[in-house]
């Protein structure tokens, strides 16, 4: 969220109503932060949801989300400069998503295949080595390629107003944005046959395989779709968290703060714990201070995870 | 015998070189000594903390705080630090070491952002982003007293894990890494001992950390930089994870090579990320496992029988 200092800080948490030591808290400024934490989480969930779906099937955690949301970020950007105009975003966030669907499953090919058909003996080891690897490499290529520049890409909307209450238009595009993406990919995980498979899949690897599933190669579909919704979801918060090689940082340690407090692998633990997460964080900057805001998500972690070791709805592990 | 003969070249050493390169190897021997106590963690007892560079930073800007704010000597200051990182360490791996072999990982990656990001924005007290200068420890910038520091403390690192694992205890945490079900049901208590290793592996790197900051003068949030953990990992897994050596060579050759190369500055960790990538795709096992392989590649040795862990 401050990775990147001042300039950042203002374009994502509207405005500041630390006046000096005094703060003065009205009825409508409250609403506002409800609601711009409610945005936040909903988009949190997102990055969350991808996470959790690539271990939910493959039973490793993805480190490199971040930058597969940033590689999501800097596709839309250039698709924004060079392909499209401005006004038809929605087709560039499905092209970077797509794009970043097609990076992942490239690397699942590559990288994290072997582990389930070679020798590899320290399953969890090699993927969080290889992942987190993978991670630096990506994000130091961007360095690299790009510069250490922070590139703004044009907005999607103008501001509005929802009743009486003045909202950047990114924001609520986001939050669509976020809502459909969400509401696509809880239809195709529930009603399609190849979301049934996945299931199963994340049910029991061996007994699907009576049924006629390819495990591997809905592995390979899965870090895909895991790895395509930070895409999209780089590619939604392109205007407000801004386009640069750190920026899925932000995103994604809060996309691991709610995979902890929901419970690793439930679905609507992870909306509950993403708006969770976004109301505690905008309350806690605008009643505590804004400075601290990362703070606010890991104190609720903690005092969740010392009451329910397992996350809200998180079951004890079957130890077979 | 050979270890004898390696810490004789590395007391000898300064003797030779230049104060540059003396300093280059003491910042060589604060990340062997970082490597070999994360290799602790994750490559014995299988529990990979993705914060054992924020321990470093914290003990430091502790240690350097309580110097300047509460006028507390060197002594003292250190031993708090130290103290800070144990507890700090115990706390959080009460809460994540019960549940999942991830929560850690997921937990101190968190955490790592977080403090780094509250030292970042905490300006009036811990000088943000420009960071804080600390007193030196031997009042000179001349490298020589700390490079016998830190090959003392990388020596006592190595001692403390060598001690560790070959005892009850260490046999214990390559049981519980190996297969946690089957330690728990020989008796052992897997939380407290994963919590255990959790909290040495971080004093030690805690310990490291408060001496390096009296060492380099100046602390900032950098030391918490992701990439620095990242270059644990690389020590670590190049090096030769699950043995003793192996961090710490990976950490001084990579340290020297890192050095020479200092023109291209991002293009380094590009390389070795992706060497990393490489090593654990298909050669896991890093330069210790060259230099094990290496006698019967020169047909120097018959084959004899390949056992995948160290003991």
């Amino acid at each position: 969220m401050n990775s990147t200092g001042p300039r950042c800080e203002w374009s994502q948490r509207g405005p500041a109503i630390y006046t000096g030591g005094q703060r003065t808290i009205d009825f409508t400024l409250f609403t506002q932060f409800l609601l711009s934490g409610l945005i936040m989480g909903m988009l949190y969930c997102l990055m969350s949801m991808g996470i959790n779906f690539i271990y939910g099937i493959m039973k490793v955690i993805n480190w490199s989300m971040g930058e597969f949301f940033m590689i999501g970020s800097f596709a839309q950007y250039l698709l924004l400069l060079y392909v499209f105009p401005a006004h038809y975003w929605y087709a560039g966030v499905v092209l970077a998503a797509l794009i970043v669907l097609g990076i992942g499953i490239l690397v699942q090919y590559t990288l994290i295949k072997p582990m389930f058909v070679g020798i590899i003996e320290a399953k969890m080891e090699y993927a969080t080595i290889v992942t987190i690897a993978l991670s630096i490499f990506l994000r130091n290529l961007a360095v690299a390629i790009g510069g250490p520049y922070i590139y703004t890409p044009p907005d999607y909307a103008g501001p509005t107003q929802v009743l009486t209450l003045p909202l950047s238009g990114n924001r609520v595009i986001a939050l669509l944005g976020a809502i459909v993406v969400l509401g696509i990919f809880y239809f195709f995980i529930k009603k399609t046959w190849a979301g049934k498979a996945f299931q199963g899949v994340a049910q029991n690897r061996s007994g699907i395989q009576t049924a006629g599933v390819d495990v591997l190669k809905y592995d390979m579909l899965a870090f895909g779709i895991g790895t395509a919704l930070a895409g999209a979801a780089g590619a939604l918060l392109a205007p407000i968290f801004l386009v640069h090689p750190m920026c899925g940082l932000a995103p994604t340690v809060r996309g691991f703060e709610i995979i902890v407090i929901a419970g690793l692998g439930s679905i609507p633990g992870i909306l509950l714990a993403g708006l969770l997460l976004g109301l505690s964080e905008s309350l806690g900057s605008a009643f505590i201070s804004p400075s601290f805001v990362d703070i606010y998500g890991f104190v609720l972690l903690v005092i969740i995870l010392l009451f329910k070791p397992y996350g809200l709805f998180g079951k004890p592990e079957r130890a077979v | 015998m050979g270890l004898t003969a390696a810490v004789a070249v590395a007391v000898g050493l300064p003797a030779v070189l230049s104060d540059y390169w003396v300093y280059v190897l003491t910042i060589a021997f604060f990340y062997a000594a970082m490597a070999a106590s994360w290799n602790l963690l994750a490559g014995y007892t299988g529990q990979f903390s993705l914060g054992h560079h924020t321990f470093a930073m914290i003990s430091a800007y502790v240690s350097t705080l309580l110097m300047a704010k509460a006028g507390a000597g060197f002594g003292i200051g250190i031993a708090v630090a130290i103290f800070t990182a144990v507890v700090l360490s115990y706390a959080l791996g009460v809460v994540c070491l019960k549940v999942h072999g991830l929560y850690l990982a997921l937990i101190t990656w968190a955490f790592a952002e977080v403090v780094r990001n509250y030292l970042r924005m905490h300006f009036s007290f811990t000088g943000g982003d420009r960071g804080l200068d600390s007193a030196l420890l031997f009042g000179t910038l001349k490298p020589l007293p700390y490079y016998y520091l830190f090959l003392g403390i990388t020596i006592f690192t190595l001692g403390v894990i060598a001690f560790i694992m070959y005892s009850r205890i260490g046999y214990y945490l390559r049981a519980i890494r190996d297969d946690a079900i089957a330690a728990r049901s020989m008796g052992i208590n897997i939380v407290r001992y994963k919590v255990l290793a959790f909290i040495i592996a971080s004093a030690l790197g805690g310990m490291a950390g408060a001496f390096y900051g009296h060492t380099i003068g100046l602390i900032s949030p950098v030391m918490g930089d992701f990439n620095e953990m990242a270059m644990i990992i690389i020590f670590v897994v190049i090096g030769g994870m699950r043995t003793q050596i192996g961090p710490v060579v990976g950490a001084i050759l990579i340290r020297i090579a890192l050095e020479l190369l200092r023109e291209q500055s991002e293009i380094r960790i590009i390389i070795l990320s992706a060497l990393v990538i490489v090593v654990m795709r298909f050669f896991n096992g890093g330069l210790m496992e060259v230099f094990r392989r290496l006698p019967r590649w020169l047909h120097l040795k018959s084959a004899e029988s390949v056992s995948a862990y160290e003991k």
